[in-house]
């Protein structure tokens, strides 16, 4: 009896196998293998076109690209960009959940929190071209701006100036993304249970007190956790600053590591040179995940 | 008592007014997209700008499905990226589901193996990869079609990760019921597993379709000729032709956004839901 019950489970457990074979193979052919793959290509001299062997150069894309001013300036581009969207976003979906959080009324927190989030649904492309002619010279970028300063006519070259430029995207960015990460708060500060607010109020804490002495401390790992989801987002822009630049903006300041990825790879054909890039933002982006990873481990918090 | 209320409804106001600015912040864009749409160029560029508008140029829309050379490409864009969205969207319930439920409810050697390798995928992203890819694409002859644009994401390590967070709780006993009465292990995931995942089912769908609606970067990658391209890489064309006028230009976002307007209208719930949610492969 008890081994034909082994057989079962033998036989239940080979099935359990099958279910994982297509994803397996999937998982193997399409992430495992691109990514040994450009750790090998990078070590090469390699273009599309040549007929030729691709001959071994050890790190010598690496040695190219890091003495390349034009991949260190994709370098500085990416992480401005990363940082000049990632903390906007976060302070400010932090600061809309909580206000959000406070309103009495169930039925208005919900229209906010979608109103906020209308912006997402659209895709990348078509947010960049809108936000293309807000930021024509005779848009409507230029004609907010000045009705706030209250300085008629300036032009404030939103897609011609090389700061302005870096700025726009990042408008693009954070008027896309901030009702998503809002939502992402809002369930955070939801986990908090109510019971502690209460105890505070009535050991006579104030709302202020409450908020940086309750909220902040319990919802630092959510805040940690949502920062690093939100940089690595920002370190794979690229439909925002591929559109912007078709649309005519300069280059060199957007030219961000993915985009110089595409140009390098598939229109300059130098595949070597673009895998050794493609591993440098993939180690990037591998020592944030461990992070996310790590910290979302350690710090958890029981309530 | 009096002095607290007077305190808290100053607070509230300022409150207020601080979402409602947000509000027109993230909201007059959208308008100015769909309003413009059915503007004449000249009306989008005159300052200050009428949110009216003065009459109703519905050219602007022949204009955009025509395209500038008058191929009327942009219809087949849509209905290209419909098939690869439709069909990425099935592919990642499918394999999503049926891996799920493998690793959640069968015990077998080297589960948790798999199911660390498939999660490691996620720490790949799509952006590092896509060279190598693109010469898997070809050395595949898959270039140009729509096997190329679909078969790098029919599946997504999120999705497999979800399916198996949400089976993991689901009763065994359903299961052993269905073995006894003799149901074969295909038809137990098929007949009650698979009909009992639908809130991951809405979720993923909507994930998985969006993100290749949205999807550029491949796509720009992919494909060569103009009947195998999709809605963002025509969007990226007609803005940098220098003939496009405003209009027409906002006509095409808003016929790229109507299928997204539409899903997000029936089916919120599960958009917010799906966006706590992290997807890696998005392209």
């Amino acid at each position: 009896m008890k081994r034909k019950y082994i057989g079962i489970e033998r036989k239940q457990a080979r099935w359990g196998f099958a279910f994982t074979v297509p994803a397996i193979t999937f998982f193997t052919v399409f992430s495992f293998y691109p990514i040994f793959n450009a750790m090998f290509t990078s070590l090469f001299d390699k273009r599309v076109l040549s007929l030729a062997p691709p001959k071994f150069m050890g790190l010598g894309n690496y040695a190219y690209i890091f003495s390349s001013p034009d991949f260190w300036n994709s370098i500085r581009a990416t992480f401005v960009f990363t940082l000049g969207t990632f903390i906007p976003i976060v302070i400010m979906s932090l600061m809309l959940a909580t206000f959000l959080t406070t309103l009495r009324s169930k039925k208005a927190r919900g229209f906010f929190q979608i109103a906020y989030y209308t912006p997402a649904v659209i895709s990348s492309v078509v947010a960049a071209a809108i936000w293309l002619l807000i930021f024509d010279p005779r848009g409507l970028g230029n004609q907010w701006v000045n009705m706030i300063l209250n300085s008629p006519g300036v032009d404030r070259k939103w897609l011609a100036d090389k700061t302005m430029v870096q700025v726009s995207t990042m408008i693009v960015y954070f008027w896309k993304y901030i009702g998503y990460f809002v939502i992402l708060f809002i369930t955070g500060l939801f986990a908090i249970p109510p019971t502690i607010y209460e105890a505070a109020t009535i050991d006579g804490s104030s709302q202020w007190q409450s908020f940086w002495r309750i909220t902040m401390p319990l919802l630092k790992p959510t805040i940690v956790l949502v920062s690093i989801m939100a940089m690595l987002q920002c370190l794979k822009t690229f439909s925002t600053q591929y559109l912007f630049i078709q649309g005519g903006a300069p280059r060199a300041p957007i030219n961000v590591i993915t985009l110089n990825i595409y140009t390098t790879g598939i229109r300059n054909q130098r595949i070597g040179r673009a895998s050794a890039m493609s591993i440098v933002l993939f180690l990037i982006m591998l020592v944030l995940t461990w992070l996310q990873f790590r910290l979302s481990k350690s710090e958890d918090v029981e309530y | 008592m009096k002095q607290i209320f007077k305190r808290i409804s100053w607070v509230q106001i300022l409150i207020w007014l601080f979402l409602l600015i947000v509000l027109l912040f993230t909201i007059t864009p959208l308008v100015f997209m769909i309003t413009s749409s059915f503007m004449t160029s000249k009306q989008i560029i005159r300052m200050p700008f009428s949110w009216i508008p003065e009459t109703f140029h519905y050219q602007n829309y022949i204009k955009a499905l025509q395209g500038n050379d008058g191929a009327w490409i942009f219809p087949r864009n849509i209905l290209n990226s419909l098939i690869v969205s439709l069909t990425v969207a099935t592919t990642t319930i499918l394999i999503a589901s049926i891996t799920g439920y493998g690793i959640a409810k069968f015990n077998f050697k080297g589960r948790n193996v798999i199911f660390m390798l498939i999660m490691a995928t996620m720490m790949i992203p799509f952006e590092a990869i896509m060279i190598p890819l693109y010469m898997v694409a070809t050395g595949l002859k898959l270039q140009d079609s729509y096997a190329g644009l679909i078969v790098p994401f029919l599946v997504s390590a999120f999705g497999v990760f979800q399916m198996r967070q949400y089976l993991t709780t689901f009763p065994s006993e359903y299961l052993d019921a269905a073995r006894v009465d003799g149901m074969g292990e295909l038809s137990i995931f098929w007949r009650i597993v698979f009909p009992n995942c639908t809130p991951v089912i809405a979720t993923l769908g909507i994930l998985s379709f969006r993100g290749q609606w949205d999807n550029l970067l491949w796509p720009l990658l992919v494909t060569q000729s103009e009947k195998m391209k999709t809605i963002p890489l025509y969007i990226s064309k007609f803005a940098e032709e220098k003939m496009t006028d405003e209009g027409a230009m906002m006509a095409v976002a808003v016929i790229a956004s109507l299928p997204m307007f539409i899903l997000f209208g029936a089916l919120s719930k599960y958009f917010i839901g799906g966006s706590t949610l992290y997807d890696s492969r998005k392209g």
